[in-house]
């Protein structure tokens, strides 16, 4: 039984569940003579609420959606037709498909680059120990917590084609063109999409990276400037290391959530005009919710569902290697 | 339990000088907060301000018509009254049922408990989008489309497997020696559970009931499917207050202003426990 530390700072690493990293700590069960037994059953009661939870409401939609990808399914009459792998040929032959992915691949890693970079810049700013820093921490986390719905709402309100006080300058700067709101424009709607999901998600990335700024030794920086190093050397040398964990944990988290988020996209352009912001997740609302195209719409969701999971092992084994080093 | 505590007055890395520190926090703060001044701003702006072109930064005047306009001609108490009931209902589940489920992972050695580890952790990683098609089929099939209890169980989807990660990892930081104290004074394991860890676990218990309710409240995707007619949430009317109406644009940002409130002023109070519940690396979005 290795110790354990009964206080310790929370490193993100640690405790993400990418990678299982938390799993040699959690191992450690209850002690105590003629336990086993009770803990067997302890341990199966109390799982088994969210045991069936997850059977109702994970389990066997994850095992419907594969049937239904093989069947072709008709929402009025409620009939079912086993049609084989016509849906997978059909998502092969899908140019729509085929555009939202790319569309899916700039939202993520732009996305990807706003919050992070625009994270990591607010987190140095914020990391000092000035009076009232912590009110402006808490002030910059708001556009994270509000509801996604008033977000959507109020940006398009402020990039209105019209009245939009955001989208006043750029008319005069002639970069969207007059009347028209930069999210009812084919060349720019992505942009502004990625730029709403920049405003919402740069704070989860600003907290993260704060809070292991928290855990660097102070003494490290003290020990580089009396060998003369400075602040940007610093930067380089001792924060961003001491980053790179959370850095590759928001990565891989927001990574794989933002390839599928579909609310912002949905909500502030409906992935048009034209598809020219549809991404996949916002596509597969479409064939099913708008075309009820169950059977197809199962089949798409089962291959990205595929891919996603490829995608994980490939992040906890990449993940693996960081840490072995 | 792990604090996040700024370092005091040692020494830190000084990167921008303060002269560039202040503009800097002032430009994220403006880009952070100016939206929603903005929101709050318009839906009380006067018809004839709010719909100018050019837009004007100045208001010569407020009014409360677009909250009277919102209040009289939609049936706005209903929709908040659903999301509460739904919210409320979604979040004692999960809690409960992450709680026992949280603790039972660190503590006990069981059959199926790697399982229920490694579908944890796949259900915590899949993306809501992909249930959509399956979780309509279910929840038709059973007759509860439009109902609170299908839009409940849908959102538990989303809910519990944060919850029983969050719980997990608190009920990991709590030490196992006072369980085993008390096991040893006699109490079982069961009472060793309700009396002395649960106590223990107060701030993990009110970290995971502000995120379960927040997630619920906030739900589009699966609401917008299943939280038809009566059942209909907040987010799903607003949403479809945007098409129905010739845009009310003050009145939408005053129903913005309202959805956003008890959110904003739920995480203003508990904003020590959301803080530490996300760098516990949780919440999807």
């Amino acid at each position: 039984m290795s110790p354990r530390k009964t206080t310790q700072v929370i490193s993100l690493d640690s405790t993400l569940p990418v990678g299982g990293s938390n799993r040699e700590s959690m191992r450690r069960p209850l002690l105590g003579r003629g336990l086993v037994r009770q803990s067997r059953i302890a341990g199966i009661l109390f799982t088994l609420p969210a045991t069936l939870v997850f059977l109702v409401v994970l389990t066997y939609p994850i095992f419907q959606n594969v049937r239904t990808t093989f069947y072709s399914v008709s929402l009025m009459t409620g009939q079912s037709k086993f049609i084989g792998f016509d849906n997978i040929v059909q998502i092969l032959e899908d140019q729509e498909l085929a555009k939202s992915v790319s569309h899916t691949i700039v939202w993520t890693v732009a996305s990807l680059v706003g919050q992070i970079g625009l994270g990591l810049i607010a987190a140095l700013l914020i990391d000092k120990p000035w009076r009232g820093m912590r009110f402006l921490r808490t002030l910059f986390l708001i556009p994270y917590v509000v509801p996604v719905i008033a977000s959507a709402l109020l940006w398009q309100w402020m990039l209105d084609g019209h009245y939009g006080i955001v989208t006043e300058p750029l008319h005069s700067l002639g970069l969207v063109s007059e009347g028209m709101s930069p999210l009812g424009q084919e060349s720019t709607s992505l942009a502004a999409a990625i730029l709403i999901n920049i405003w919402r998600g740069f704070p989860f990335a600003m907290l993260v990276f704060w809070a292991a700024m928290q855990t660097i030794d102070q003494g490290q920086y003290e020990a580089a400037s009396l060998d003369g190093a400075g602040p940007w050397r610093s930067f380089i040398s001792i924060t961003m290391p001491n980053l790179m964990p959370a850095v590759v944990a928001l990565i891989a988290l927001r990574g794989i959530w933002t390839l599928m988020y579909f609310e912002l996209i949905w909500l502030t352009t409906q992935g048009g005009p034209m598809g020219s912001s549809q991404t996949v997740a916002v596509y597969l609302y479409k064939v099913t919710m708008g075309e009820f195209q169950l059977g197809y719409g199962a089949a798409i969701a089962t291959v990205t569902g595929l891919s996603l999971l490829v995608m994980i092992g490939v992040i906890m084994l990449f993940r693996r290697w960081w840490r072995n080093r | 339990m792990g604090l996040i505590q700024p370092s005091g007055k040692r020494s830190r890395l000084r990167v921008f000088p303060t002269i560039g520190r202040v503009i800097g926090l002032s430009a994220v703060a403006f880009f952070a907060i100016g939206p929603l001044c903005w929101m709050v701003a318009s839906s009380f702006r006067p018809e004839t301000e709010l719909f100018q072109d050019p837009p004007q930064l100045i208001s010569s005047g407020i009014t409360l018509d677009w909250y009277r306009e919102v209040f009289v001609g939609s049936e706005v108490l209903k929709w908040f009254n659903n999301s509460f009931t739904i919210a409320v209902l979604v979040t004692v589940l999960s809690v409960v049922m992450g709680t026992l489920g949280g603790y039972a992972i660190t503590r006990f050695i069981f059959p199926g408990r790697r399982v229920f580890m490694g579908a944890l952790l796949m259900s915590y990683l899949f993306p809501a989008i992909l249930l959509l098609i399956p979780m309509y089929l279910l929840l038709s099939y059973l007759n509860l489309i439009g109902t609170i209890a299908g839009v409940v169980l849908a959102h538990l989807a989303i809910t519990l497997p944060l919850s029983i990660f969050l719980m997990a990892s608190f009920a990991n930081s709590v030490p196992r020696e006072l369980e085993e104290a008390a096991l040893i004074d006699g109490l079982g394991l069961f009472g060793a559970f309700l009396r002395v860890a649960i106590p223990l676990m107060r701030t993990g218990i009110a970290t995971t009931c502000l995120f379960a309710f927040i997630l619920s409240w906030d739900e589009y995707l699966f609401s917008s499917a299943i939280a038809q007619g009566k059942a209909i949430t907040v987010p799903v009317a607003l949403a479809g207050f945007v098409t129905s109406f010739d845009i009310r644009w003050g009145a939408i940002m005053a129903l913005s202003t309202l959805v956003s409130l008890p959110i904003v002023l739920l995480f203003g109070f508990l904003e020590r426990y959301f803080e530490k519940g996300l760098t516990m690396g949780s919440v999807k979005g």
